[in-house]
């Protein structure tokens, strides 16, 4: 037997709850992250802004920009100051990040191996009013370390990411959102990324995302399709076999020298 | 018009009575309040009729001006009145625990007017006690016998004549030299003196609307030679910082972040801080719409508090650069340095630089990786297969040393990895003059 004073609090508190089995909404801002399927996994639909996000990976290079250049174009566009990337392990090529939106102009990078310096870093970057994303490797925080950064991250609402070796996936940590992002085994083109934490329910498989950009993966289909035509026309290969079936290749004998680009040659994707 | 009268009486009856401030930093310690103060014989005048909204009218002002003592342990009186001389009469009365007339200016003593003290003994014999009495004397025989001055100030004191003062004024550098309560035997101890010096330094940014760009501050060194080595008279630090401020807070971190990288050659007993660059100030523009109303500091802070703790070289930013050898495509400079090339000249080195087609990897290597051969192929992590390419750059031909060294002659390939994924590798392409006949293969980059 209902009591009335119960059905009519939870209805009125209904949008208040989560329940525990169904995705959590985000009660703040996100970014969105470009990949649909990642959205559609994720609370609210994106990366959450003023919260701290881990990526967790076995080298500290891998996937970063694969899974964060959409976000971080975005937030650059909307917010218009730096990325602040504090410790990256290797030097970004600023050519190749802008030719996938993020201009040349916007990054700023911190370059600090001691890792108290690297947390004092990203707390300052933090506190500052015109900046888009910190994009952080701490491969050494502490929890109570990653709790202060959250926090300024919460009160300066600011996308904040923290990328950690694979390892600490089993200890606690303060993200709102955890994510194991590793190459998946059986397909080489694909990401496979682990939700290991967010508001909603566990996730049973991975979500696959497409290891490289639309221009790399045109590129290595077109490749491909040569090698085989090649193949081909010496006669080991059977006529007949569709090459690529993932890209459509327009062949274009059209051009006779000038391009910039000997990569450019190759091919047309459609 | 409207002026108060300020005057601080230290107690002659404590035994050790505290050193009053100069007059000259009593005096800055006024311009905080308005823009016209100036000392008239013992007493520091303030005019206030301009500004006195400001403060929240003239019994706040008043309530600010005791409450800021900047003597706290010497009793400072106050008066008020409509002209100067009124209120530096009142003021007199004040001290001497009199009574005030009940109508002013007539009816105050001619011994609390300047200009009458000298006539004192002749105007009594006249029977004049009071301005009042003065002032009702015919003018031309008070002028003939006693002078201008008197009738002047008297017309002054009821407002019939516009009175002149000698104005503070600020200098046109901050200078300011203060002893350090006791000799500093560590940088970071000179905080709280230099502490002292910005507060000044704030007030006379504020009362000459500028602001400040960049500072020294220097210490004297109390002994001439230690171990053996003779020392400088002086050390300095200087700040620096992007845009003109007058908030004290960032330059304070700046200031004490420098200290603590610093060390003192001997103890130092005097500081002296100094502004060697001030711009006008243009004052801060707001915004009524929130998203542009974020809380946080500016970018420039920043950058500065970055750049002074973890060294310039470690905050740096890309430049794009026209050159076909990826590792010279951008240059990283320290985002403390302006940018100086001139708005054109830097469009036209974006655009030759930016080749939106080209598929470069978005992680370089600091220095292109000698790969190990397994026979005609490299591996790096397992056997490399090459997927894409070759892509050939010949640059670098034209510089010496300095430009880029020897030539570069490369095939550039994509090729994949077992355990590492994609990455960015080249062929040293042996040229003719340089050939030892051995093909080298290295690593420039990673797709990730």
């Amino acid at each position: 037997m209902g009591l009335p004073f119960l059905d009519s609090f939870s209805a009125a508190a209904g949008r208040g709850v989560w329940h525990a089995d169904e995705l959590g909404l985000a009660d703040a801002q996100v970014a969105a992250t470009g990949h649909a399927a990642l959205d559609a996994q994720l609370p609210g639909g994106g990366w959450p802004v003023g919260a701290m996000t881990e990526l967790l990976q076995g080298a500290p290079e891998a996937h970063v920009w694969r899974l964060l250049l959409p976000a971080l174009a975005q937030a650059v566009q909307a917010r218009g100051g730096p990325v602040v990337l504090v410790g990256a392990p290797y030097e970004p090529c600023g050519p190749s990040l802008a030719a996938q939106g993020l201009p040349v102009e916007a990054l700023m990078w911190v370059r600090s191996e001691a890792p108290a310096a690297r947390l004092w870093a990203c707390e300052q970057a933090l506190r500052c009013a015109d900046i888009a994303a910190v994009v952080a490797w701490l491969p050494q925080a502490r929890v109570g370390e990653l709790r202060r950064l959250q926090l300024a991250a919460a009160q300066h609402e600011v996308l904040l990411f923290v990328c950690r070796p694979e390892s600490a996936a089993l200890s606690a940590s303060p993200a709102r959102l955890r994510i194991r992002a590793g190459r998946c085994e059986s397909d080489a083109s694909q990401i496979e990324l682990h939700i290991l934490k967010r508001r909603g329910p566990p996730l049973a498989a991975p979500v696959m995302l497409p290891a490289r950009n639309e221009r790399m993966a045109a590129l290595l289909a077109a490749a491909r399709l040569r090698r085989k035509l090649r193949l081909q026309q010496s006669g080991t290969v059977p006529a007949g076999e569709t090459a690529a079936s993932s890209a459509t290749v327009v062949r274009i004998d059209a051009w006779k020298g000038g391009g910039p680009d000997a990569l450019d040659r190759l091919a047309v994707v459609a | 018009m409207h002026w108060i009268a300020l005057q601080w009486l230290p107690d002659a009856d404590t035994p050790d009575v505290p050193a009053l401030p100069t007059p000259e930093s009593l005096g800055w310690w006024a311009l905080q309040y308005t823009p016209h103060v100036a000392w008239q014989d013992e007493a520091l005048m303030l005019e206030v009729s301009a500004c006195e909204r400001l403060w929240g009218g003239r019994l706040q002002l008043m309530r600010q001006l005791v409450a800021s003592n900047p003597a706290p342990d010497v009793r400072m009186l106050g008066a008020q009145g409509a002209t100067s001389l009124i209120a530096l009469a009142r003021l007199r009365l004040f001290e001497r625990d009199e009574n005030r007339p009940q109508d002013i200016p007539a009816g105050l003593p001619l011994d609390t007017l300047s200009a009458a003290r000298e006539h004192l003994d002749l105007l009594a014999r006249l029977g004049c006690r009071t301005w009042g009495d003065v002032a009702a004397l015919p003018r031309g025989g008070l002028t003939r016998r006693f002078g201008t001055g008197l009738r002047e100030a008297l017309d002054a004191a009821w407002g019939l004549r516009p009175e002149s003062h000698a104005w503070l004024t600020l200098p046109d550098v901050f200078e300011q030299k203060l002893e350090l309560p006791a000799l500093a035997e560590t940088a970071p101890e000179l905080m709280w003196s230099a502490n002292r010096l910005l507060s000044a330094l704030q007030i006379w940014l504020r009362a000459r609307q500028r602001g400040a760009r960049a500072l020294e501050l220097q210490w004297t060194l109390d002994l001439k030679r230690f171990n053996g080595v003779n020392l400088p008279p002086h050390q300095q630090v200087t700040v620096r910082t992007a845009e003109p401020t007058q908030d004290m807070a960032h330059l304070r971190r700046l200031l004490s972040e420098k200290l603590a990288l610093t060390t003192l050659a001997a103890p130092a007993s005097w500081l002296r801080l100094r502004t060697l660059e001030t711009d006008p100030w243009a004052g801060a523009s707001t915004s009524f719409l929130p998203e542009d109303n974020r809380k946080g500091d500016r970018l420039h802070e920043m950058v500065e508090r970055l750049s002074v703790r973890l060294g310039a070289q470690q905050v740096v930013v890309p430049a794009a650069q026209a050159d076909h050898r990826p590792e010279r495509k951008q240059a990283w400079r320290p985002a403390l340095q302006k940018e100086n090339a001139p708005a054109k000249a830097r469009k036209d080195e974006k655009a030759a630089a930016s080749q939106p087609d080209a598929i470069y990897p978005p992680w370089l290597l600091p220095e292109p990786l000698l790969l190990e051969m397994d026979g005609e192929r490299p591996c790096y992590r397992g056997p490399l297969s090459r997927l894409i390419g070759p892509q050939r750059v010949e640059a670098g031909w034209w510089g010496d040393k300095e430009d880029g060294g020897q030539p570069a002659m490369r095939d550039y390939y994509v090729a994949e990895s077992p355990e590492a994924g994609l990455v960015w590798i080249f062929r040293e392409r042996p040229s003719a003059r340089f050939s030892s006949g051995e093909v080298r293969w290295y690593l420039q980059g990673f797709y990730a």
